[in-house]
């Protein structure tokens, strides 16, 4: 059974990875995807902590699959608001690149 | 081990072709991969019940939506980068994060747990164990939920809205005027 | 307020505040003379009081205290406004209000047609009530604050005519000279606080006795006083402001610089008597200084030929005399050289205030001559001064001075340290006063006029309102001295009387004969100034008088012997070295570093803003890097501890 450091390794290299692709990424839907890429890592170190916790008592074990079934919830939630914001973007701009969108000036 | 090894890479694959290719279908497509994977190494933890709804919710539902407002948005892919700087920087923050976060994952050696434990007390993350604790330790935040899903649905159906057009009094005599004329028309033939 | 008449004097500085007050607010609206006689009637009522209160304090031996309210009741001290009147402080009060109201009359005359009439009597009442809470102070603190309203108020008159600039320019000259005396006073009010453990003045005296005769404490705080006296008393080496102070309208100075302030250190010593007679040292100090300001000031006064610098110098020069009276002991003699100089030299200041107005101003003595023909009131009167400053017998001057020499030359306090060559010095000074005050008179009054044409045409002798004061002053010169004849042979009524009040010190008194002997010296030495002023200055009456001294001697004496350069090579010369580096520090330095600052304000605020892009991968990068940071340190701090 491989430890819980590789799983959060794993997660590490994926949250990581989502966040260059956030960087990275000019149109407004491929930052959305790499923010769902962000979410599942996170997702994921919760899962295995929660395999880690387990052994001490129940509670903390269930309580990490738990907050992974509520975040899958709030991200759904998030995916259909962000996705509806791009759609009325869009239909003004017709483009969805992120520079063009530069109005958030201080 | 072996499997750990090969989930793994499929995910990081999946993860990099998110970031990296081109298309938005094809990268839509690849994080549908990585979900799919993650489900599986859900699967290894001994959250059966979560890898299911992963697959359901994320993979169907979550990806499904994504991959309408491509097509129906009939996205192109990206063309030329405006500060190319902002790509090496990123790919440093990058770097610099995984490798403090692998570190510090390191530096923390835990006992690993003994597996048949584990099996017993999470029973496979079975439905009822986590209901129990979210309808009782996590009440509040199940409600919360539910109030954060009914939030967003109203939210994303009125943002889809179109304008409706405003009637003014002179768009209601123009309307009456052309629906005279069409009469007229009809009439006449 | 107590049925006692005597307590009544304490409203005497009210009404002189009240005058003030008057002619401060409203002077203005006030046409002349009111405001003259406003403050001349403020003061006459306040002599009044002071006289009613000296002649039903009869034979007592204790003063009288009147407390007004508390000022400072914290631990330890219970500092209170209040007065105490005894015969030093009766005697000063009929001084200060007696010659004070004759002067004020004099004044009404003489700032005639001046725009600042108001202000002049307002200051001039000022002044009066502040002189009067030094000497009625039981305290020294309160005491203080009279030193320094009188040091305010000589300010506010020797600047009067503040248009032109040597005039405030002298005013801020007495004024800081003065600070260095009154940090002597200050730093004596600590030490006699922590010697006492009181302030009140009645207190001290009372408990020096515990002292050890010649004790450092007394001596320390003896020569502090000293120090502080010798700022308001014009003494060596602080006496250089009132030669200058003469810038100011001749009745301030009169009243001021001669009869009144000046005498305050004589006061403040006397008042200390008993800590003085139990320090020979501090006494030395005392005298000595006086002594040696005595001598430089005549011989100083030899070379002027300002008509008021003569006096100025003169004045210096008795207060010397005075000072050397209180540092042997006799301390009646002292006060009573400052009731006989007051009514004197006060005389003299105005009779030149006379002689200045009536030649429209001149004050050159080299410019005058032969005005007794032309002023004759003025001049005899001046005569009478010059005779009764010079010592002529039976004069008031003569039974003052010689009183101060016959103490001086029997002191015991002080005989071991040179008592009989302060005798010598003083013979020698009284001897140069006869003949430098016989130069004054001879050069202004007798002669052949040498007034210029424009003095010509305005020559007039000055109208009632100031001669009758000059009459007046005149009749007390010749008079008052016998209220202190010498003891050996004649009854002697003010020395008994103040000595109550004061300190008795024992005297070596030489026999009868010795003292008719001092007083024949005395008297010789006065003659023989004068005849020397007569030959000098008058027996050339067919030629024109043209010694005025131009040697290299007579220079260095009329620029006062050159104390000024000496102050301004010391102190002034740095100071303003000073002031000009801080200013070129401010400027270059302070100025331009802010101005700098400004910039790389800018500099830096435009910097900053580069920061906002309006692109939002850019804050996204900024966020994500933050967010790493503190995530690392925290999981990596957290993981090793």
């Amino acid at each position: 059974m491989v430890g819980t450091e590789a799983y959060v390794t794993l997660s590490a290299v994926l949250f990581t990875i989502g966040a260059v692709g956030v960087l990275t990424r000019r149109s407004a839907i491929m930052i959305f995807l790499c923010v769902e890429l962000m979410l599942n890592a996170a997702n994921l170190a919760l899962v295995a902590y929660a395999y880690q916790w387990a052994g001490t008592g129940l509670l903390t074990g269930i309580s990490g699959q738990t907050a992974v079934f509520i975040i899958l919830a709030v991200a759904a939630a998030e995916v259909a608001i962000g996705l509806g914001i791009l759609v009325a973007i869009f239909r003004n701009r017709a483009s969805t690149d992120v520079d063009a969108l530069s109005e958030v000036r201080l | 081990m072996v499997t750990f090894a090969i989930l793994a890479s499929v995910a990081v694959i999946g993860a990099l072709g998110v970031v990296l290719l081109r298309q938005p279908i094809h990268a839509a497509l690849s994080l549908v991969g990585t979900l799919l994977t993650l489900a599986v190494l859900f699967v290894t933890l001994q959250a059966h019940f979560l890898a299911a709804i992963q697959v359901i919710v994320y993979g169907g539902a979550i990806m499904v939506l994504f991959l309408f407002v491509i097509m129906l948005l009939n996205i192109e892919h990206e063309r030329k980068e405006v500060q190319p700087w902002l790509r090496w920087a990123a790919y440093g923050v990058g770097l610099v994060a995984a490798t403090g976060l692998i570190v510090g994952a390191m530096l923390d050696p835990r006992q690993a747990p003994d597996h048949a434990v584990v099996r017993d007390t999470l029973q496979g993350g079975h439905p009822r164990l986590i209901a129990e604790v979210l309808y009782g330790e996590f009440m509040l935040a199940f409600q919360l939920v539910g109030v954060l899903l009914l939030t967003g649905m109203v939210g994303a159906v009125a943002l889809v809205q179109r304008p409706r057009p405003q009637r003014t009094s002179a768009m209601i005599d123009e309307r009456r005027k052309e629906r005279a004329s069409d009469a007229l028309e009809a009439g006449g033939r | 307020m107590t049925g006692d008449p005597v307590s009544w004097a304490a409203l005497a500085p009210f009404l002189a505040l009240a005058g003030a007050l008057v002619n401060g607010l409203f002077g203005a609206r006030l046409r002349e003379p009111l405001p003259g006689v406003i403050a001349s009637v403020a003061v006459g009522a306040a002599f009044v009081l002071s006289l009613v209160a000296f002649a039903t304090f009869g034979e007592r031996d204790a003063g009288v205290g009147v407390r007004l309210w508390e000022f400072m009741p914290v631990a330890g001290l219970d500092l209170a406004v209040a007065f105490h009147l005894d015969q030093l402080s009766l005697l000063m009060m009929l001084i200060i209000t007696g010659v004070g109201a004759l002067i004020h009359v004099y004044s009404i005359g003489y700032m005639h047609g001046d725009d600042g009439y108001a202000r002049y009597f307002s200051a001039l009442n000022l002044f009066v009530a502040a002189m009067l809470v030094l000497v009625m102070a039981d305290s020294y603190p309160l005491l203080f604050v009279g030193w320094e309203g009188v040091g305010v108020c000589s300010f506010l008159l020797i600047g009067f005519w503040y248009r032109q600039k040597q005039n405030p320019d002298a005013a801020r000259k007495a004024f800081i000279v003065n600070r260095i005396g009154d940090a002597g006073f200050l730093v004596a009010m600590f030490l006699i606080y922590r010697t006492f453990g009181t302030l009140t003045i009645s207190e001290v005296n009372g408990a020096v006795g515990g002292f050890a005769f010649g004790a450092a404490a007394l001596t320390g705080i003896g020569v502090l006083l000293m120090v502080a006296a010798a700022g308001k008393s014009a003494q060596l080496p602080l006496h250089v402001w009132l030669p200058d102070a003469m810038a100011g309208p001749t009745p301030v100075s009169a009243l001021i610089h001669a009869a009144t302030m000046v005498t305050a250190g004589v006061y403040l010593i006397a008042r200390s008597a008993p800590l003085f007679a139990a320090s020979p040292d501090a006494s030395a100090v005392v005298a000595w200084v006086g002594g040696i300001t005595a001598l430089a000031a005549a011989i100083v006064a030899f070379a002027q030929t300002d008509i008021k610098k003569i006096l100025a110098y003169s004045t210096i020069s008795q207060l010397g005399f005075m000072f050397v009276a209180v540092g042997v002991g006799a301390y009646w003699v002292g006060i009573f050289h400052v009731l006989t100089h007051a009514c004197f030299k006060g005389l003299l200041f105005l009779t030149s205030g006379s002689v200045i107005h009536g030649l429209g101003g001149e004050q050159d003595v080299r410019r005058m001559g032969g005005l007794r023909r032309l002023m004759p009131v003025t001049a005899a009167t001046a005569l009478v001064g010059t005779l009764a400053i010079a010592g002529v017998p039976l004069l008031s001057g003569f039974f003052s001075k010689d009183a101060i020499l016959l103490y001086t030359f029997s002191s015991t306090l002080l005989a071991d340290h040179g008592s009989l060559v302060l005798y010598g010095l003083l013979l020698v000074t009284a001897f140069m006063t006869a003949a430098y005050m016989g130069r004054w008179y001879l050069l202004v009054f007798e002669g052949e006029p040498r007034l210029t044409a424009e003095s010509r045409a305005k020559v007039h002798e000055s109208p009632r309102v100031m001669t009758v004061p000059l009459v007046v002053l005149a009749a007390l010169s010749v008079l008052i001295g016998y209220v202190g004849l010498p003891s050996f042979a004649f009854p002697n009524l003010i020395a008994p009387w103040l000595q109550a009040a004061t300190a008795s010190v024992p005297f070596d008194y030489p026999p009868v004969w010795a003292e008719w002997l001092l007083i024949g010296v005395a008297v010789l030495v006065a003659a023989g100034g004068l005849a020397l002023a007569w030959w000098v200055y008058a027996l050339q009456s067919g030629r024109p008088v043209t010694r005025f001294g131009s040697g290299r001697l007579a220079a260095f004496a009329r620029n006062g012997l050159g104390f000024d350069a000496l102050y301004r090579s010391a102190v002034v010369g740095p100071s303003e070295g000073t002031a000009a580096g801080l200013a070129l520090l401010d400027r270059d330095v302070l100025d331009r570093g802010l101005a700098a600052s400004v910039t790389t304000a800018g500099f830096l605020a435009r910097a900053i803003t580069l920061l906002q892009t309006g692109y939002v991968r850019n804050y996204a990068l900024a966020m994500l890097a933050g967010a790493v940071i503190l995530v690392l340190v925290v999981v990596i701090a957290g993981v090793r501890a």
